[in-house]
């Protein structure tokens, strides 16, 4: 049985195609959101069952999360992004209880029971403050790779304190430190910690562990590493990061949800 | 939901023209020589207007249109539905303010209280001081005096005589009105239930004691009764809803139809344009006043100190309506029921073991995408329990 799950995010769109038998992600594919969303999401399924060598009739159902979840035609089913990524997250480590979502425009904290149901979650969708976003206009303002940031970060020894709670008004502060010569790694190292401080106000206190962390900026080194120091708590990375959510679509798609 | 509402089968199509209906009866009611008095908060007692023969109003706002106007003068992180009101006032676009002799006024939040003092430059404002401390015999008594007074004020003005008979008379009518409303509401009570939340909300009216309303309420109940099993079935599968918090006045009903396009049917709305002020009735014997008192001094809005009596009611419908979650709406700016939300949270979380969703809000439609992905997760978190 394959389900193929579609996360039609706001920066990126990712396509998954689970296989239940094997019990594991047969194909994955992740594009830059598209306007035009229907065709996007047909070429990425063409790439993905390419991948896993098999062909349209094979896929039992199609579940669409994401913020654009409900606008694709090829979608049976819209779940939330919520539900997708703790099912994805479970897959790859079963028994997790805290997950941290970080993605492209918002951040997500899911608490989950022992026994791996959805127990309460909080959302930040209102501010670009702990999102990537966040991270990618930094990214442009240092002329850095994002891909590099965490990099960079890693050399801080004395992270800059970033006082606005705005993304639009931290760059003129960033400006402000850049022309005071502060270094570009306790800049972002800065930038990160923010980030952090914004999510773990979402979380709340009393996180439970294991806790995973998900979502595109979990690619980014160190983010872990600053929510482990704010939170006390050891923090694991999830394996796919980006992909938690198509697979956790996908795995509802196959079981038929 | 599209339920049934073909004409002849179903009075819903009466209750859509629900403001038509009631500014005809209104320029009637004026043209007969009665008196229109708007009222902004179920505390204000209807009875006593209607037995000084005069016609009560609803005058809270719903819609978003009027509220940049309102804005020019209110700050804008204020409460939507105080910015809503003044905003009709201000551009003159609500036909019941611009005929109302009198404006009854209430001291229940700090916004509403403030904002009665701006609009009273334009309109006789009557302000009815509602006490704050919900368990205190001497918050009771100078709750009473205040009724008291204003039957003596609006006796005065409208140069009458509210007798004994004429509140009892009164009574009778809001017991009955409370009655057919509440029954139509118990119409979701059943499993699966028989009408939507959307429905529920959308029969009421402005004003209270038209009679044409009330016949409408019985056919309602029994058109819905009549279809039981067709009107169960639309309902299957659906997560049964309980929404608390604040009022959704006529035209703010947007979270409410989130919720029952995602999946959800709201089974039992515990608010002020809900159940809340249906619960109890005024005791049809021994002294009026009194009676009148009572009923409306129980009445539990978060500006009461402590709000015991919510929670009550809140155990009660979760007993007789059986949601499997609980949605909790407030207002942007309103502090009473946010704060008091820590402790409904705690309450349901504890107590009835429900799941539980805050939704802070206003009247704009531009979050609508943020909402739905919240309640939408809130009703996978059933579905999957």
């Amino acid at each position: 049985m394959m389900g193929c799950g579609i996360d039609i995010g706001s920066r990126t769109t990712k396509l998954a195609l689970y296989d239940s038998v094997k019990q594991k992600m047969v194909a994955r594919e992740i594009m830059d959101s598209q306007l035009d969303r229907g065709n996007q999401v047909e070429k990425l399924l063409d790439r993905a069952l390419k991948t896993a060598g098999c062909v349209r009739k094979d896929i039992q159902k199609v579940v669409g999360t994401g913020y654009g979840r409900e606008s694709v035609s090829l979608v049976d089913e819209t779940v939330t992004e919520i539900t997708c990524h703790a099912r994805g997250v479970l897959h790859f480590m079963p028994g997790a209880r805290t997950i941290i979502e970080i993605g492209g425009q918002d951040s997500k904290v899911t608490k989950l029971s022992a026994e791996g149901k959805i127990r309460d979650f909080a959302m930040n969708d209102r501010c670009a403050a702990g999102t990537g976003r966040f991270l990618e206009v930094v990214a442009k303002l240092l002329d850095v790779d994002i891909r590099a940031m965490g990099k960079a970060a890693s050399r801080s020894k004395n992270p800059a304190k970033i006082n606005s709670t705005c993304v639009v008004f931290a760059e003129s502060e960033i400006i402000g430190l850049l022309s005071k010569k502060t270094p570009r790694s306790e800049i972002i190292a800065g930038v990160q910690n923010s980030i952090v401080s914004r999510v773990m106000g979402l979380a709340g206190r009393n996180l439970e562990t294991p806790a995973v962390f998900t979502g595109g900026v979990a690619l980014v080194e160190g983010m872990a590493a600053r929510f482990e120091k704010k939170s006390g708590i050891k923090i694991r990375v999830s394996r796919q990061p980006q992909f938690t959510g198509a697979l956790g679509a996908a795995i509802l798609a196959a079981e038929g949800t | 939901m599209a339920e049934n509402k073909s004409r002849g089968k179903s009075p819903l199509p009466y209750f859509e023209k629900m403001v038509t209906n009631c500014l005809g009866y209104a320029k009637k009611a004026k043209k007969d020589g009665k008196p229109v008095v708007g009222i902004f908060c179920e505390y204000t007692p209807r009875e006593l207007i209607m037995a000084a023969g005069a016609v009560p109003v609803c005058m809270c706002g719903g819609s978003e249109e009027t509220i940049s106007a309102a804005e020019e003068d209110l700050p804008s992180n204020l409460c939507p539905l105080i910015k809503s009101s003044y905003g009709f006032a201000k551009l003159k676009w609500n036909p019941f303010l611009e005929m109302a002799d009198l404006l009854i006024a209430e001291t229940t939040c700090d916004g509403k209280k403030k904002m009665y003092e701006l609009l009273s430059k334009s309109k006789e404002i009557y302000v009815l001081e509602m006490t704050q401390k919900s368990d205190d015999r001497e918050s009771f008594n100078h709750w009473k005096e205040e009724i008291v007074k204003l039957k003596k004020f609006l006796e005065k003005k409208f140069k009458v005589s509210i007798t004994a008979d004429k509140l009892r008379q009164a009574i009778r009518t809001m017991n009955r009105e409370r009655k057919l409303r509440k029954g139509i509401a118990e119409l979701a009570a059943e499993k699966p239930p028989l009408i939507s939340g959307c429905n529920v909300l959308l029969a009421k009216s402005l004003i209270s004691g038209i009679p044409k309303d009330f016949e409408m309420y019985e056919r309602l109940t029994g058109a819905v009764k009549k279809q039981a099993k067709q009107n169960g079935e639309k309902f299957n599968g659906l997560i049964r809803v309980l929404l608390t918090g604040v009022p959704l006045p006529h035209e703010a009903e947007k979270v409410m139809k989130i919720i029952e396009n995602s999946g959800g049917v709201v089974v039992a709305q515990e608010s002020c344009t809900g159940l809340k002020p249906l619960e109890e009735g005024v005791s049809e014997k021994g002294d009026p006043v009194t009676a009148i008192a009572e009923k409306y001094f129980h009445l539990p809005c978060s500006c009461m100190t402590p709000n015991k009596r919510r929670f009550d009611l809140l155990d009660r419908l979760i007993g007789k309506y059986a949601p499997e979650v609980v949605v909790e709406l407030i207002w942007q700016a309103c502090h009473t029921y946010n704060i008091e939300a820590f402790l409904v949270q705690a309450h349901i979380e504890k107590k009835h073991k429900l799941p539980y969703l805050k939704l802070e809000t206003d009247y704009s439609p531009s979050d609508s995408a943020r909402l739905k992905v919240r309640i939408q997760a809130l009703l996978e978190i059933a579905k999957n329990k």
